[in-house]
């Protein structure tokens, strides 16, 4: 028996391309120090920590040492560092959920960051792949994402205009969320249709940006939660599904990873059909291309059905199923706080936070981190604790 | 340190390059492939003994089966293949193998060599996209010189083209 987990405190910065105002640390200490404020809690009634980015992007390896103790602040306290690529915001989710679902602390601070700009996104990316026999070729996140969509495309009949839709509905309802990097209110398909083709099929703007900022969760147990807030966001699910050593071991497309994931989230959850039983989902779509692939690996809509999916409307913030109010990944990706960002969007989505992208009577919320060698991790949310 | 004024605020920063090298074990069974690469120009998968399942890149490990493969395990690959999927790689970035510019555009592919199970990806002597398509053959184009470094000896896998 696993005890009942809440997100009960969330701070975010605003995402931008370059925070060159500030160091990591203070950076951190702003997601942190709004999501203690929001929970109207102190450093000291924390249990412990757990942090997260990819250290290549940096070119530091920052310990516990340093962010753990000054900005997050973990003096004293036991302090974990996770960093698992693209996933590393939802593997921090996940881990943050172990710690309370298991007994062994009764609230956790959650904190992703990525300066993403201090580096090279692309070339630290591909150092997180094999030196032999990947690397050489490898053009970091974008290259693979082509491949994939470039085989997507051509198995199901999906359109680059179908791919434009999606930059110009998240971008679009980026700029209802404060907190998104790209905010593009009058974005057309003819804007995405017509900027440059950067790795065929994907134009610039079918691409996620490179973002900086950090994300802080506050989790509380049953008995915690009802102290902090009136509406905490329960997990219901979380589910991890890794694949094969490398990502070309199976065909590209179709991320077998989410379906598997989301299947034994729903099961667990006890979500029969997700378009009706979900509420809103917080996806990672790193290309324009994937939100479509996803929504089907998601069992949202069947195989090849993900643009007709679109076209009926279904995934906009007036469908059925609202996909990424917040803007999604096309619109902000701190890369090691971007899953992080889609549970955190998934929780202000239930607790009826979300201004302008608010979605109406949520209870159910849907967040998922993608990464690696084609990995995914999917969190199930809702306004109850799962009885 | 640099400082420079933008707006109202000062912004300093440092900037640095460092040179880390490193090394990198490659593993028994990449030892093997590398010299029958360069020994014989041959290429080499391993097969799974439980599954049979063909790997390429060789492993040391079944993930299906949790199955130690050994060079005893290893299996030669012909050089040609079936492309999967293709793009044309058309954005500078540092290729953290050199420290310089990866030069592109480049032409760059999955692909499944004849026999294994696995996909496997490599640069193809192709930038125009509308010259690529789905279930073209493929075939390595070996260097004169073989020295036992993957992109060295095979440069790039070049298209058969359908007149061929």
């Amino acid at each position: 028996m696993t005890n009942k987990t809440a997100v009960v405190g969330i701070g975010q910065t605003k995402f931008r391309s370059k925070r060159r105002d500030v160091n990591i640390p203070e950076m951190i200490y702003e997601a942190v120090k709004m999501a203690l404020d929001d929970a109207q809690l102190e450093p000291k009634d924390i249990d412990a920590i757990i942090i997260g980015n990819m250290d290549h992007f940096e070119g530091i390896n920052f310990s516990e040492l340093w962010t753990g103790i000054d900005a997050a602040p973990g003096y004293l306290k036991p302090v974990v560092k996770v960093a698992t690529g693209g996933t590393t915001g939802s593997s921090l989710a996940i881990c943050g959920y172990h710690n309370i679902a298991s007994g062994i602390y009764d609230k956790v601070l959650v904190v992703g960051w990525e300066k993403l700009n201090e580096g090279g996104a692309t070339t630290g990316i591909i150092t997180a792949f094999d030196p032999v026999w990947e690397r050489p070729s490898l053009a970091g996140a974008l290259g693979p994402l082509a491949l994939m969509a470039g085989m997507y495309s051509a198995k199901y009949g999906i359109t680059s205009e179908q791919a434009a839709k999606v930059t110009v509905k998240n971008r679009s309802n980026a700029a209802n969320n404060p907190y998104a990097h790209l905010q593009m209110p009058d974005i057309t398909i003819d804007y995405v249709m017509s900027s440059q083709v950067i790795s065929y099929p994907l134009r610039l703007h079918d691409c996620c940006p490179q973002s900086e900022g950090a994300c802080a969760l506050i989790y509380a147990n049953e008995k915690e939660a009802k102290k902090i807030t009136d509406t905490p966001a329960w997990f219901h699910a979380v589910e991890t599904a890794h694949y094969y050593t490398f990502g070309t071991d199976d065909k590209m497309y179709d991320l077998p990873t989410a379906t598997i994931a989301s299947k034994k989230a729903y099961k667990r959850a006890g979500i029969k059909n997700p378009i009706k039983d979900l509420d809103v989902a917080e996806i990672y779509e790193p290309t324009s291309w994937s939100e479509l692939s996803w929504t089907e690996a998601l069992g949202f809509c069947k195989p090849g059905e993900g643009g007709k999916l679109l076209d009926e409307g279904i995934t906009q913030m007036s469908g059925e199923l609202p996909v990424n109010p917040s803007g999604g990944v096309l619109s902000t990706n701190p890369i090691g706080a971007t899953a992080l960002v889609r549970v955190a969007e998934a929780a202000i989505q239930i607790m009826d936070r979300g201004g302008k992208r608010q979605v109406p009577d949520v209870e159910k919320a849907l967040a998922m981190g993608f990464g690696g060698s084609l990995w995914t991790e999917v969190m199930i949310l809702g306004n109850e604790p799962l009885r | 340190m640099s400082k420079t004024r933008k707006g109202q605020e000062d912004i300093f920063e440092i900037k640095w390059k460092t040179d880390l090298p490193y090394r990198y074990s490659i593993g028994k069974l990449a030892v093997k492939f590398f010299e029958e690469l360069k020994e014989n120009k041959k290429i080499l998968g391993s097969k799974c003994p439980k599954c049979e399942k063909v790997h390429f890149p060789p492993r040391a490990v079944c993930a299906d089966c949790f199955i130690k493969m050994t060079l005893d395990d290893m299996v030669e690959l012909p050089p040609r293949g079936t492309l999967e999927g293709f793009t044309v790689v058309n954005y500078p970035f540092t290729d953290p193998s050199t420290g310089g510019i990866r030069p592109f555009p480049y032409g760059y592919a999955l692909f499944k060599l004849d026999g294994a199970d696995t996909y496997t990806m490599h640069f193809v002597n192709e930038t125009d996209v509308t010259k690529m398509k789905i279930g073209q053959r493929v075939e390595a184009v070996f260097n004169d010189e073989l020295i036992g470094d993957l992109t060295a000896d095979i440069p790039y896998f070049r298209i058969i083209k359908e007149e061929e």
